[in-house]
């Protein structure tokens, strides 16, 4: 997962599908499998995490605003 | 002078001896001379724009060639306008401007003055402009500015989009209408800036400066909904597009249409032909349907890892079934061939008994015949034996008056020099033995 954290969503969404494949074609041993299902399902949440922070409502901000908050938030 | 002034209610007292009219009030004649020079035919002129000044409310020059010069004036907020469309204005530009003749008749405490009323104006040859913008844009790509942008990574799916824009252009709505398509719902941070005046290209600088110093902010979008060469000509600003190759983030340029294309187009990240397609770059993977391949890959995932695990439990089942087998299978050969060696063994003894009662009947027939042989013809035989032996029996030629000679050792002694060489010999008769001596002296 360290290594995976560093991956951007579509790297990530890439990195799924490689690992459906390799568990698709049946060749993967049985410890390989449950590595690669464990590390799926990490990439998975990371990737619907990502989704659910765009899947709300539109926000919008000034620049001004962004800028007050971001200074508000330093202090 | 089509308008002769009015009279005055008290007429003043003219130049004496001098025939020309008058005097008339100066206001009046201040007046009528506007009204005159206003009626002068409207035209352009070309000519070279020297010593401009930008006062509160109307921008100032002259206009010269080497024949002479006209003083130009324009309210300020068509000078903006003008020079937004023509670029930065500057002394010593061969400009061509549109107007009529004016004059301020001034008052009793402001002075009057006459100008050239410009309405419109452009850089005399759009080809000096336009040359003019490639040699910046050569200087740039020398200098591997229109590069840098185009090497930074654009986020998949950005969380927060700075959008630099008119605040009431349609540039604005256009930018939500492509991300809507996109069903992203993110943070749109507006950086709203003048997008066509002389006051532009520093703003949006600005915007976007103060955009990528803000570490949410994931990339740009620099967006206006096109125009002429003349309108863009903020967007070919030298400073701005410096700026914008040295940002953090990636710039998104839909300003115009590739007909049109500005520096900006060439240093931005990427140009794009409208601010709906900028949005469509700006998040490239549509959310709704990201959100359902994600699920699918998920279901996947479980089925995959479900059907590798039973097939892994089916086969183990299987190899933990198959000793048990091996062993259920053995047990029954193993019993089969038992059942077969005892009934074999059954059979074997069974003929063995037979065989060997068949001898034992034989043998017990011989027996039989033996017994019978011996009972019978042997005690006759011995009969006759017994007497053949009896007539070979030394005895009986003893007890006819023959005596046996013998050695001391019971050897018998068969001819005389055996008797000689014994010296002491046995003589054995019928009833009993004497020893006697031999005698060799004779």
């Amino acid at each position: 997962m360290s290594e995976n954290g560093k991956l951007s969503y579509e790297e990530a969404a890439a990195r799924v599908e490689a690992i459906l494949k390799r568990l698709d074609s049946g060749e993967a041993s049985l410890s390989e499998t449950l590595h690669l299902v464990r590390e799926g399902k990490e990439l998975i949440e990371r990737c619907a995490s990502e989704l659910e922070a765009v899947s709300g409502a539109l926000e919008e901000l000034r620049l001004d605003d962004l800028v007050a908050r971001l200074e508000g938030e330093a202090k | 002078m089509p308008n002769r002034p009015r009279s005055v209610s008290a007429p003043a007292v003219g130049i004496p001896g001098n025939p020309l009219p008058g005097p008339y009030p100066v206001g009046d004649y201040a007046a009528a001379l506007q009204r005159r020079l206003r009626d002068f035919a409207k035209v352009q002129l070309i000519g070279e724009l020297v010593n401009l000044r930008i006062a509160r409310a109307r921008a100032y020059f002259e206009l010269r060639d080497s024949g002479g010069a006209v003083p130009c004036s324009a309210w300020l907020s068509d000078w903006e306008q003008m020079s937004a469309r023509a670029g930065e204005l500057a002394d010593g530009m061969q400009v061509v401007v549109a107007g009529g003749c004016d004059y301020y008749q001034g008052s009793s405490s402001s002075s009057p003055s006459f100008s050239f009323s410009v309405t419109d104006l452009r850089i005399a040859g759009e080809g000096d402009l336009l040359a003019r913008i490639e040699r910046l844009r050569k200087a740039l790509a020398a200098e591997g500015l229109l590069e840098r942008q185009k090497e930074l990574a654009l986020p998949c799916l950005p969380k927060t989009i700075g959008v630099v824009c008119s605040e009431s252009g349609k540039a604005r709505d256009d930018v939500i209408a492509g991300l809507a398509r996109r069903r992203w719902s993110g943070r749109i941070v507006w950086a709203f800036a003048p997008v066509q005046d002389r006051y532009a290209a520093p703003a949006i600088a600005a915007a976007l400066q103060d955009l990528a110093a803000s570490q949410a902010v994931d990339l740009a979008i620099v967006a206006r909904g096109g125009g002429s060469l003349a309108d863009l000509l903020c967007f070919c600003d030298e400073t701005l597009c410096r700026t914008v190759a040295m940002l953090r983030i990636p710039v998104l340029a839909s300003v115009g249409h590739h007909t049109d294309r500005t520096l900006l187009d060439d240093v931005a990240a990427v140009s794009c032909s409208t601010p709906t397609h900028a949005a469509e770059v700006a998040v490239p993977i549509h959310c709704g349907e990201a959100r359902s391949q994600l699920a699918a890959a998920a279901q996947r995932l479980r089925a995959d890892s479900k059907k590798a695990l039973l097939s892994r439990a089916r086969s183990l089942t299987l190899l933990c079934k198959a000793p048990s087998e091996h062993v259920r299978r053995q047990r029954s050969l193993l019993h089969q061939q038992l059942r077969e060696a005892r009934a074999a063994g059954r059979r074997r003894i069974a003929l063995e008994r037979s065989l060997n009662l068949r001898r034992l009947t034989a043998i017990a027939s011989k027996a039989d015949g033996a017994l019978h042989h011996n009972r019978h013809k042997r005690p006759a035989e011995l009969r006759r034996l017994a007497l053949a032996l009896e007539a070979h029996d030394p005895q009986r030629t003893l007890r006819r008056g023959y005596a046996l000679v013998q050695t001391g050792d019971g050897k018998p002694v068969t001819d005389a020099e055996q008797a000689r060489r014994a010296r002491e010999v046995v003589l054995r008769f019928a009833d009993s033995s004497v020893e006697a001596k031999v005698r060799t002296d004779r």
